[in-house]
């Protein structure tokens, strides 16, 4: 860990160059909702915005159902979040640690299980939830999030799990903790990281699926916000700036989510420093 | 290993749980069953949900599934038709190459993108690093309508960012020029496009498991003298080498499979020259709603996807792969 | 997991068992029942299905319509699944290129026998062919609009140009005035017109006398590589080449939005459906009093030149628990009253003749005269396909206009596509 202070500014130099890289895009997003209409695409230079209106974004708060759209993106996502979690967390303990028949032929399944393009599976998804009762019912979307989460899931975990040195564990189990309570109190937290990366991919996963909430969701008011999104969109043509606005507005929860989970990822990296 | 007395000394003052070897006899069947019992959630979920879909698909491959058959709740078997009338059609074969190449290119980016920042980020002041992983969520949160959309402008022809600033920069070719007016263009904008959205998830990824490997290790490479090169093939590597196979795993599918983004910037033109087979899919069986035609596409998908990946599955199938991790 | 499936489950049949289920058409009035409408975003202002649904539950005790916007993004998976789950909705919107392919899969009920309650001697003659299959109508005409030239009259005057364009002639006459007098601006173009704008080339096509396809018995055969088809796509290339456009060649008129572009002030005419100028106005309110607009001139002196009618028809469901009830509604839409409505807003009623309202905008009014003169694309199921994906006509308009292709190679590689699109 020793830089000179050259080599550090020249590393967090190409860390901005990265930044701008990967952040142009949003940012070009960011303008485009300031900018009034008519400014979208201009023949003249505007890297920063010429003039600046936040009409946008009042169209796009003041369009219905906002806050309902809200609500249900919200509940499906951290719904198939928790959901993803527990089950991966769960699964990744045996499959790391034990030994049992089928315990390959389950990770075979973890693999291949996503390889089916979902565009040719939404109609044997919907009959499944039609058979099930599940139609227009929020959990239906919870399950589907859920199973599409779950194996990027069960096998990040799995390797975090078997990552983290089992005298840790024996050490817990002669302290007096059964083989479930060293888990709970020695490995869970060493996970951190791994629990981060994994909850972000599962949020931003649901938080951004359409097809489905689109056909499983009759009731508009049981729509999620990708569904809102496209609302925008009228035989009238496109408010573009209002999609950019409602988009904006779209990414901030994920950039929360974000935020919080990562003071997370701090900690538990301390947490895997101690280790060994 | 204070950090581990910490957590294991208040682990040690509660009374204990009520040990399981008070019923001896049952240990053996409990500690057999423990196992199915926790992997029980996830294996239901998924057979459930993406398995049996999934064999549904295979089933409608060998069926006549348009609206009307769909409606009337009809089962027409028309044996190997749909993959009679996909595979004939000899543009199958380009499509299928030029999709197993896109997906190699943009796998490698994303891959070998996400690992070099990943590895940078470990050495950046905590505020350029918060920066770098704020950009990179919001690359990765930005709903597809609006990235699509988004790129469309800044590559537009007249009015795009790039071709403005190029010619600023005094590339005067660039006045007007079209991004895409070939198809080998078209996918390179394409291909950015999506490698700028998967990178994020690849980056976190593996920091994530930089973050799990012991810092000591590095602490003692350093002050051995080694170099950056070996502290990353003795410390860094061993520690991630799993993620990264498996977020290359990942990304293979992912990317072979996409389609919004492909269709969005050119609906798979100029002249279908950026067409992909999950525009295939789209174009021979959604378009018109036969799904028997796209289910077909499907299988056909997922067998190249097993042909990609088989490697990768054999590893894990017959050494211990699955077991060191 | 398995508690949260629990738990849905139990909650699913209680919403199953009270739910909109109504089963049997044969219901006694009085019953409580529902009736499904789905409409797309935009298509019927809100006062206007506001009233007509309060007049229809006024006059059906017991009924209540469950009035459901969709949205245009995702719309075909929606009504695959819809129309093959078991709960169907009773009224639905589909665009008139679509409504074949619909109407050739035996899932929408037959409305043969009900023409003349659905005031079927006032439809649009483009709309009812498209809901026709097989000698039947399985779909009604219900809106429609058409592409105009929309013009900058103040740009017009100082260019000297004292009358709109009535022949093609005339029309490129305009661009020539026009590109004299504001030609210095290197900004300016007389007339936008992207490379990709098929709807513009179909009016051509129809003006020289040709079409996309001709019918021989049950089968279309691709007629783009007639010698009408040539001379249309050499008048666009004569538009584009005089006008001088920069509008790229290789993308459509919404792709850049058009409208955004013409409200930048730059552009003098641009061929566009009449609400384009509101969104054109939306940033620029000025412009929408500087614009007005004339039908795509003719090569015929005088005339005005066919038009691609673009819009949606209705349909009910086969599987619809409520056909009768869902044809009175039907009824009810297609009627003057509420036909009216949709002149008032702008559109070309499919079920009324009477366009007198759409006199009272110029824009409007332009849209109004042509579109006595309207035609549709083939009404095959196949058309779907063709505009849903990859449209060769418009892989056609790209490699001419760019030289990438001679004429005779472009329109015959097109011509193949669409024969093999038609048979596939």
């Amino acid at each position: 860990m020793r830089k000179t202070l050259g080599q550090r500014i020249a590393l967090n130099t190409v860390g901005v160059v990265v930044a701008v890289l990967f952040g142009f895009p949003t940012y070009w997003m960011l303008t485009s909702s300031i900018k009034p209409s008519g400014d979208l695409l201009s023949p003249d230079y505007d890297l920063v915005p010429l003039a600046v209106t936040f009409d946008n974004f009042a169209s796009a708060l003041a369009k219905p159902g906002f806050a309902v759209h809200l609500a249900n993106s919200l509940i499906v996502t951290l719904g198939a979040v928790a959901c993803s979690l527990v089950a991966g967390v769960l699964a990744a303990f045996p499959l790391a640690r034990l030994r049992f028949r089928g315990r390959k032929g389950f990770l075979l399944l973890v693999l291949v299980a996503q390889m089916a393009p979902v565009e040719a599976l939404f109609i044997p998804m919907f009959l499944l939830m039609q058979d099930a009762g599940l139609l227009n019912q929020l959990p239906s979307l919870v399950l589907v999030y859920f199973a599409i989460t779950l194996p990027f899931t069960v096998w990040t975990l799995r390797g975090f799990v078997a990552g983290i040195p089992f005298e840790l564990e024996e050490a817990a189990m002669v302290d007096g903790c059964g083989r479930f309570g060293a888990f709970r109190r020695v490995v869970l937290p060493l996970l951190g990281p791994g629990l981060v990366a994994t909850s972000v991919f599962a949020f931003i996963t649901a938080w951004n699926e359409f097809l489905y909430a689109l056909v499983f969701m009759r009731d508009s008011d049981k729509q999620t916000l990708p569904v809102w999104l496209s609302t925008f969109k009228t035989v009238f043509g496109t408010d573009w700036g209002g999609i950019m606005a409602a988009s904006v507005l779209y990414a901030l929860p994920a950039l929360v989510f974000f935020l919080i989970v990562q003071r997370k990822l701090v900690s538990g990296a301390t947490a895997g420093a101690l280790k060994g | 290993m204070t950090a581990t007395a910490q957590i294991a000394v208040p682990a040690g003052s509660r009374p204990p749980a009520p040990p399981r070897a008070g019923r001896p006899r049952r240990a053996g069947f409990g500690e057999r069953t423990v196992p199915y019992l926790l992997i029980a959630p996830a294996a239901i979920t998924m057979l459930v949900l993406l398995g049996w879909p999934a064999i549904q698909v295979v089933g409608i491959s060998f069926r006549k599934l348009d609206l009307g058959e769909l409606v009337r709740g009809e089962v027409v078997w028309v044996g190997l038709d749909n993959y009679v009338s996909v595979l004939s059609d000899p543009e199958v074969w380009t499509i299928t190459l030029r999709t197993v190449v896109f997906t190699v290119a943009c796998v490698a980016g994303t891959v070998l993108a996400g690992l070099l920042i990943a590895v940078l980020m470990r050495h950046l002041s905590s505020k350029v690093r918060i920066s770098v992983q704020v950009c990179l969520v919001l690359a990765w949160a930005t709903p597809i309508l609006a990235t699509t959309t988004v790129f469309q402008w800044i590559f537009d022809q007249q009015y795009g960012i790039l071709n403005k600033t190029l010619v600023k920069l005094g590339f005067d070719s660039f006045a007007g020029f079209s991004w895409f007016s070939s198809g080998a263009s078209t996918l390179t904008v394409i291909g950015l496009l999506i490698v700028w959205q998967a990178v994020p998830f690849v980056c976190f990824t593996i920091y994530a498991g930089l973050l799990a490997a012991p810092r000591e290790l590095y602490e003692a490479a350093s002050m051995d003298g080694a170099t950056a090169w070996q502290t990353f093939s003795y410390v860094s590597w061993p520690a991630i080498r799993s993620l990264v196979t498996l977020a290359t795993f990942l990304s293979v599918i992912w990317d072979f499979k996409v389609f919004a983004q492909v269709w969005a910037i050119r609906q798979g033109g100029p002249d279908g020259e950026s067409t992909t087979l999950p525009l295939l899919l789209y174009l021979r069986g959604i378009a018109g709603r036969h799904f028997g035609v796209a289910s077909a596409v499907a299988v056909l998908m997922i067998i190249v996807l097993l042909a990609l990946t088989a490697r990768y599955l054999q590893l894990l199938l017959r050494s211990r792969e699955a077991d060191v991790s | 997991m398995v508690g949260i499936a629990a738990v849905a489950l139990a909650t699913a049949g209680c919403a199953g068992s009270g739910g909109t289920d109504n089963s049997g058409d044969e219901q006694k009035a009085g019953e409580p029942r529902t009736l499904t409408v789905w409409l797309m975003n935009g298509s019927a202002p809100q006062t206007l299905t506001d009233s007509l649904n309060k007049e229809f539950e006024q006059a059906h005790k017991g009924v209540t319509v469950k009035y459901e916007v969709q949205e245009w993004n995702g719309i075909q998976d929606k009504l695959t699944t819809a129309l093959g789950g078991q709960n169907p909705p009773d009224v639905i919107e589909l665009g008139n290129t679509q409504a074949p392919s619909f109407a050739s899969e035996r899932v929408l009920t037959d409305l043969s026998g009900d023409v003349d309650k659905l005031s079927g001697d006032q439809w649009l003659a483009s709309l009812k062919a498209s809901g026709e299959w097989d000698g039947k109508q399985y779909s009604t005409p219900f809106y429609a609009a058409n592409r105009e030239v929309i013009y900058r009259t103040d740009m017009f005057q100082q260019a000297g140009i004292t009358a709109p364009p009535t022949s093609r002639q005339e029309w490129l006459d305009a661009i020539a005035k026009l590109k004299a007098k504001f030609g210095k601006d290197k900004q300016f173009q007389p007339l936008y017109l992207p490379g990709q704008n098929w709807y513009a080339l179909l009016s051509f096509i129809y003006d020289e006398g040709g079409d996309i396809a001709k019918k021989d018995g049950t089968k279309f055969s691709a007629t783009v590589n007639s010698p009408e088809a040539k001379a249309a796509l050499e008048f666009y290339k004569q538009l584009v080449d005089a006008s001088g456009t920069t509008a790229p060649k290789d993308n459509d008129e919404q792709n850049p939005e058009q409208a955004g572009i013409y409200g930048q002030g730059k552009v003098a005419m641009m061929i566009a459906l009449p609400w384009e100028v509101d969104t054109a106005a939306k940033d620029h309110p000025d412009i929408k009093a500087k614009t007005s607009a004339f039908p795509i001139p003719s090569k015929n002196a005088g005339e005005t030149a066919p038009v691609f009618q673009g819009g949606s028809n209705l349909a009910i469901p086969l599987n619809s628990k409520n056909a009768s009830l869902a044809k009175e509604y039907l009824a009810l839409m297609l009627s003057s009253k509420y036909q009216a409505q949709f002149a008032k807003a702008g559109m070309v009623p499919g079920a009324s003749t009477d366009l007198s309202a759409l006199d009272a905008n110029p824009v409007s009014k332009a849209m109004a005269e042509a579109s006595k003169n309207g035609k549709s694309v083939p009404a095959t199921p196949k058309w779907a396909t063709i505009e849903a994906g990859q449209n060769p006509l418009k892989d056609m308009l790209t490699a001419y206009l760019t030289g990438a292709k001679d004429i005779d190679a472009a329109t015959d590689d097109a011509n193949k596509a669409l024969d093999a699109a038609f048979s596939g």
